[in-house]
């Protein structure tokens, strides 16, 4: 991980442990006193610990509504988390992420109305979508570019008209109901309080995880293989192999967040899955930050709160203030919303020399997974397609 | 067998419509490597154009052609002022702009125009014609004819002219492009310009039997990036070939597999799409590009 | 240092749940703004001694959004008068205004369940909501939270259930009554008929199916010879109609709720020259949006069930409810534009059957609104067709549950009692 100077990786700079855990000297005196500052025990400890300690108490002190947009928002970013490992770190254009959500919130519905025991329909939940990912991935991963993005859209798309001749199962067009979530007696906690709580356990249990894979060994192979797969396949790193392993695991995460949706909304249908909301992920993901974990959060907090927002506007005009707003965060900040300390700190520095613009540097650069990982994909996929 | 064949034609009409908007799909790519959500989204703004004009006297074909200058402009301006901030960096991030560009428009239709169905009139009389026990419109017969004539400029733009050399030079490799003193900002402008006037030939051509509402070819878009991706992107011949196949497959899979059936019949293309790119991974009638390590 | 982290983290935890136990304390006391727990003959949320807030979700933009529109403007347009001629009466006594509170929720089940967590607090109950898996996807928190779904637009059988849905009731007619409405003319005709029947692909499709196949059974006069299904989603419905024509049935049963497909239908069939009787559900049936440019004349019999006068129709062009309606719609209910969808009307009528509860509710609570509600009988709401009515008191019936058929004459519709 020896970066080369003035390298704007997104992966680097949004993650906190791997700027510490550098030993080669970082690029500007900003960033090395930032790291410093974070290697200091009581920093590293004590800031997760402040973090922890502050969502554990956040549930108790918010409103129900709040309680409610936030138990949400875990939702979505945990299904835009899936995304982004298919998608963000490994390079695969999936536009069916939304499918895995669908399923697992089905599965969730279906176990609990035959009323299984919850933590088994917990396990099925994770189970059964990340089967029929690797299934899909089988096929789909030898396709490459466009073609991988043609076969993930066929899964809404398939997948709405499926799960009405599925009625027996699914409920048809009226959906399932499941309410199953209610505080636990003498908890003393309300119901959206015990919710929340679900989601951030789980939700905090999966975003950890999946942070630990992405920084990990995993993570660089993911990296590579984004980056140029012949390059990849030359380091003895099968793309093939790790392809399918990014899409499984996106499946996975897909059907935790499907769980979350049923512990939140506590209703799913065919409309759940829709193309719409799958292209929707698509856009929280790359509006937080593509191969972000923050940005996956933020991606998680636009897909909620931008609706609730222009309904407060004008509830007739929602589409237009979303589409407006989006063109307008992209256009400020094209590395996404996690890209904004970043973006203000080169503003700050450049100023003085008189020149303001923000748009993100294309250095090249050696290192795999880097900016010019992006430019390299572009290549690939013309190639492909 | 009347039914067989009948069920081939139907296929091949709506088979015409898929191909329109995937004509203009291509026609982007082709110039700027770039698949682009919106293009269906803008097509519609052209199309209620054209209804404005209608509404306000003006010939139909008049209003047309005065639309697909406007798209022209439209499509331009599109490109230069919001486009091509993107164009450099991540392609995920151009599409999702495609995307939220979709999102604008269409709802500024619906501000603009409401929801509601507008009646759209046609070039084409509604009248019928027989043979061999087979009924066809005058209407899917005009659509299919203009979609031909489209085609074959734009396969003839693309390989028999030095702008279309020149935006595929752009697509591929806009660094080389500008070395090579191609005016890459211009040439960008115009594929973007040209795609957007196909886009409104295709929404004018459509719009009657779909009704003009701000959401029209949402639905018809999965099915021309179905064809994009089965034609092969660089080939607008296959393209269309593609959209005609996607059609009649879907109609006699509906028809005569019971276990697809109307409802799952939209699963065919992908199953198509699938099957063509494990043995050509470049589409059916798309050119393998060499990728460089 | 690991020890030294361990007594932090020790710390932390103390530090954390010190702050935990003082904030529940807080947060019990204050209930951190919880519903539900209202004291017995308290006025509910959403309603003050001069004014009540109605709140409804429903598509505002999308693909529904056209007659999801019309749910909005139809009671906004009412109250918008009830409220410019000084108020409401309510049945305590005070003279309320009546406002709406609309949120956009873009057909999207999980939209439309934060919308109501957002409205809940705010409104005195929610209404006029168009769609089954909307709807759905909050009813159970609507139980939980005894909130009133009252008159919306969904023929779900569900929410007229008083077991199930004891704080819920449906508006339209049930799918079921639709159908049957129309098996039962065809059933008593005296000619023999071969029935081609094609459906959307989900509960509005499958229940006037099922409701049709309920009120033909037995009869010997009548044979199902070919049944097909649509995705609403479909561009094209060619193939459906090329297959059916096949079936060279007389009469045709087709259940679709999409607009442009109807329109198409109607050409398609005319092409292959196939002519039979034909007939539409009450949303996809108007005369000048669906019928005229589908070129119907050609068909011998367009049949469809109706509750609520056409107020393009030329035969109440003289009738003074349509007149008020069209002329409130543009005034109150921000619908410049000629009602497009038959749910512009059907919420004009919400907003009459509301202002009737209204009347009859002794106190500003949801519970007397609940039965002030279940209490309406033969109400002839306005813009109604003779022979149909507002009834609540019958369970597992909706709002409206009497429809009547008509045949579309050229120009508007005459109701008729029997076929041909």
């Amino acid at each position: 991980m020896a970066s080369s100077p003035k390298t704007s990786s997104p992966k680097t700079s949004a993650s906190k442990t791997s700027a510490s855990t550098t030993s080669a000297p970082t690029s500007s005196a900003t960033t090395s006193s930032a790291s410093s500052f974070r290697q200091r025990p009581w920093v590293r400890w004590g800031a997760p610990l402040l973090l922890v300690a502050g969502l554990a108490v956040l549930p108790l002190v918010m409103t129900e509504g709040a309680n409610d947009t936030l138990a949400r928002i875990g939702v979505f970013a945990v299904a835009v988390l899936g995304l982004n490992v298919v998608m963000g770190y490994t390079g695969q254009v999936s536009l069916g992420q939304i499918f895995f959500l669908g399923l697992g919130a089905y599965v969730t519905a279906y176990g609990v109305q035959s009323g299984w025991n919850i933590v088994l329909v917990f396990v099925l939940t994770c189970l059964i979508p990340a089967v029929a990912g690797l299934v899909v991935a089988l096929a789909a991963a030898r396709l490459g570019g466009l073609a991988i993005a043609m076969v993930t859209i066929a899964l809404p798309i398939v997948g709405v008209p499926l799960a009405k001749r599925l009625s027996d199962f699914t409920g048809g067009s009226q959906g399932l109901s499941a309410r199953f979530v209610e505080a636990p007696e003498g908890s003393g906690l309300y119901d959206d309080q015990w919710q929340l709580y679900l989601v951030l356990v789980i939700g905090g249990i999966v975003f950890l995880m999946t942070s630990l894979l992405v920084r990990g060994k995993y993570g660089r192979a993911f990296a590579i293989v984004k980056g140029n797969e012949n390059v990849a396949s030359s380091m003895g790193i099968s793309p093939y192999r790790y392809k399918v392993l990014a899409f499984t695991i996106a499946s996975l995460i897909g059907g935790v967040s499907g769980f979350l949706y049923m512990v939140v909304v506590q209703y799913t249908s065919p409309e759940t899955m829709s193309f719409g909301h799958s292209i929707e992920l698509l856009v929280a993901m790359v509006i937080g930050g593509a191969g972000s974990i923050v940005g996956s959060l933020l991606g998680g907090a636009f897909y909620v709160i931008v609706p609730d927002v222009t309904n407060a506007i004008d509830p007739s005009l929602t589409a237009l203030l979303q589409g407006a707003l989006l063109l307008a965060v992209l256009f400020v900040l094209p590395g996404g919303l996690v890209s904004l300390p970043r973006a203000l700190m080169r503003r700050l520095r450049r100023s003085p020399a008189g020149r303001g613009s923000a748009a993100p540097p294309t250095t090249p650069s050696s290192t795999p997974g880097s900016g010019t990982a992006a430019e390299q994909s572009e290549t690939e996929r013309q190639g492909h397609a | 067998m009347g039914k067989f064949v009948q069920l081939v034609v139907d296929g091949l009409s709506t088979g015409s419509v898929y191909a329109a908007l995937a004509l203009a799909i291509v026609l982007v790519h082709q110039a700027t490597g770039l698949i682009n959500f919106a293009q269906g989204g803008m097509a519609v703004l052209s199309a209620y154009a054209v209804w404005w004009l209608t509404n306000r006297g003006l010939p139909l074909v008049a209003a047309i052609l005065v639309a697909i200058v406007l798209s022209v402009v439209f499509g331009a301006l599109v490109e230069r002022w919001l486009m091509r901030r993107f164009e450099r960096g991540d392609p995920d991030t151009a599409v999702v702009v495609t995307i939220g560009l979709l999102t604008l428009i269409t709802g500024f239709a619906g501000w603009l125009w409401t929801y509601n169905n507008q009646q759209f009139p046609s070039l084409f009389p509604l009248d019928t014609v027989s043979f061999l026990g087979v009924s066809v419109s005058v209407r899917s017969l005009g659509t299919t004819a203009v979609i031909v004539v489209a085609m074959l400029l734009l396969q003839g733009l693309f390989v028999g002219t030095k702008l279309g050399l020149a935006l595929r030079a752009v697509a591929i490799n806009p660094q080389s492009a500008a070395f090579c003193g191609l005016p890459v900002g211009r040439l960008l402008m115009v594929g973007w310009g040209l795609a957007a006037a196909l886009g409104a030939v295709a929404a004018v051509l459509v719009a009657p039997q779909l009704t003009l509402t701000p959401g029209m070819l949402d639905n018809a878009l999965v099915y021309a990036l179905a064809a994009v991706i089965l034609g092969g992107l660089t080939s607008p011949i296959g393209v269309v070939i593609a959209a005609w196949i996607i059609g009649i497959l879907e109609n006699l899979a509906a028809v005569y597999v019971p276990f697809i059936g109307f409802d799952l019949k939209v699963a065919v293309p992908f199953i198509l799409i699938f099957v063509v790119l494990i043995v050509r991974p470049q589409g059916l009638f798309g050119r393998k590009t060499v990728v460089r390590v | 240092m690991n020890r030294h982290s361990r007594s932090r983290k020790a710390l932390g935890i103390a530090v954390a749940s010190a702050l935990a136990v003082t904030v529940t304390g807080c947060g019990n006391r204050e209930d951190a703004g919880r519903s539900g727990d209202a004291a017995e003959g308290a006025p509910s949320p959403g309603i003050t001694d001069d004014s009540v807030t109605l709140g409804i979700t429903t598509p505002l933009s999308g693909a529904t959004a056209g007659p999801g529109t019309c749910t909005v403007a139809g009671v906004t347009a009412y109250f918008g008068m009830k409220n410019a001629e000084g108020g409401i009466e309510f049945g305590d006594g005070q003279t309320r205004t009546v406002e709406i509170e609309a949120l956009d929720d873009t057909y999207d089940p999980q939209q439309a369940a934060a919308n109501y967590d957002q409205l809940k607090d705010e409104v005195f109950a929610m209404t006029a909501g168009l769609g089954t898996p909307t709807n759905r996807a909050w009813r159970d928190a609507a139980i939980a939270d005894e909130v009133p779904q009252v008159l919306i637009m969904t023929g779900d059988p569900l929410f007229s259930d008083t077991e199930e849905s004891p704080w819920q009731l449906g508006f339209v007619p049930i799918y079921q009554n639709e159908g049957e409405a129309f098996g039962e003319l065809l059933a008593s005709s005296s000619g023999n008929h071969r029935v081609a029947i094609l459906s959307q692909n989900d509960d509005f499709g499958a229940g006037y199916v099922e409701g049709f196949k309920s009120a033909i059974e037995g009869a010997d006069n009548i044979e199902i010879v070919d049944e097909l299904t649509y995705e609403a989603t479909d561009t094209s419905v060619d193939a459906q109609i090329t297959e059916l024509a096949n079936s060279d049935a007389d009469v045709f049963f087709n259940a679709m709720s999409v607009t442009p497909l109807v329109i198409s239908s109607l050409q398609k069939a005319q092409q292959l020259g196939w002519t039979p009787n034909w007939f539409l559900p009450s949303n996809t049936s108007s005369p000048t949006a669906i019928l005229e440019p589908g070129g119907a004349a050609a068909f011998p019999g367009i049949y469809s069930v109706s509750f609520s006068k056409a107020p393009q129709s030329p035969a109440f062009a003289q009738d003074e409810d349509v007149q008020t309606y069209l002329a409130a719609l543009p005034q109150y209910g921000n619908y410049p534009d000629p009602p497009a969808f038959p749910h512009c009307q059907w919420s004009w009528m919400v907003g009459a059957t509301l202002e009737q509860v209204f009347m009859e509710m002794e106190e500003p609570t949801r519970d007397s609104f609940m039965e002030a509600l279940r209490g309406i009988e033969g109400f002839e709401a306005p813009l109604m067709l003779p022979d149909t009515s507002v009834s609540t008191t019958e369970d597992g019936q909706p709002a409206v549950s009497t429809v009547v058929v008509q045949k579309y004459n050229g120009r508007g519709y005459d109701t008729v009692e029997s076929f041909e």
